[in-house]
């Protein structure tokens, strides 16, 4: 049964294109919940911030659940009998806090508005960015979307941006995160 | 290999084998997402997968998820390592002809 040259081609084309879907496929199952999660958090503190503007306090412990959520779904997806600490969670979260000092002590925010849009913006970024590496067009899709919808609120609809960002933001993740679950 | 491996050549058993040996080590594929990947028919899927269990290279585990019925498979230790070398056998093919 010998194989040809072009029989070869094909068969290594086949592989790489099923191994791209199933790569895909995979990365949306991991993001899934981590999306939910901060869509939750997300949807909670704007809406604090609406309607209790004092309650700014409310952020930092949203912020440690997400954290914690983000750990726990993280350590799920090792392999059975692998549940071990996952330091590159622990790094991120701690790149992306110098990211933020830094970007926040060179150009520090006048409004409240410009901190709750900034890091809509940022999240947004970064699933563009994954979308565009990992080729997943549903990631892609979300990032674009959050930015887009972020900036619409920031501009047009200032009075109410909080309430925006709960609904369009943190409603948003959760429905990005369905979707991907979906996929 | 002078003969490509005969379980894994055929196409669909090699796209569930693709699709399996991306995922990490141990992690298990659903069986209605492996049908989404491979784009079988369930029941061509099943046979297919079947074979694969019975050459050592998938183990296929059902549960419930719940109340509900689940299958998932995954790559075995040596079907890994079949389809490394399957793999390596076609990349030979192709540089024999290009050397």
């Amino acid at each position: 049964m010998p194989v040809s040259q072009n029989d070869a081609a094909d068969a290594l084309r086949d592989i790489d294109q099923t191994q791209q879907r199933s790569a895909r496929l995979y990365g949306y199952r991991v993001a899934s919940p981590h999306l939910i999660v901060w869509g939750v958090i997300w949807a909670v503190g704007y809406t604090a911030s609406y309607f209790r503007p004092q309650w700014q306090a409310v952020w930092p412990a949203l912020v440690v659940i997400g954290m914690v959520a983000s750990f726990w779904f993280g350590a799920r997806t090792q392999p059975q009998g692998a549940v071990k600490f996952e330091w590159r969670y622990a790094a991120t979260f701690a790149a992306m806090a110098a990211f933020i000092s830094a970007v926040f002590a060179i150009l520090p925010p006048v409004t409240g508005a410009q901190t709750g849009a900034f890091f809509p913006i940022l999240v947004g970024f970064f699933y563009t960015l994954i979308g565009i590496w990992c080729r997943g067009v549903r990631m892609l899709i979300a990032g674009v979307a959050l930015v887009a919808l972020t900036l619409f609120g920031f501009f047009y609809l200032q009075p109410y941006f909080a309430l925006w960002m709960a609904i369009v933001g943190g409603g948003g993740l959760v429905l990005g995160g369905i979707w991907l679950k979906a996929a | 290999m002078d003969q490509p491996d005969a379980v894994i050549h055929q196409p669909v058993r090699l796209k569930i084998m693709a699709a399996l040996k991306v995922m990490p080590e141990s992690e298990l594929l659903e069986f209605v997402r492996l049908k989404t990947i491979v784009g079988a028919t369930e029941g061509n899927l099943g046979a297919h997968i079947a074979t694969l269990e019975g050459a050592g290279y998938a183990k296929v585990i059902k549960d419930f998820n719940g109340k509900k019925p689940r299958t998932r498979v995954a790559l075995t230790k040596s079907g890994r390592r079949a389809f490394e070398k399957y793999v390596a056998y076609l990349r030979d093919i192709i540089d024999q002809a290009e050397g």
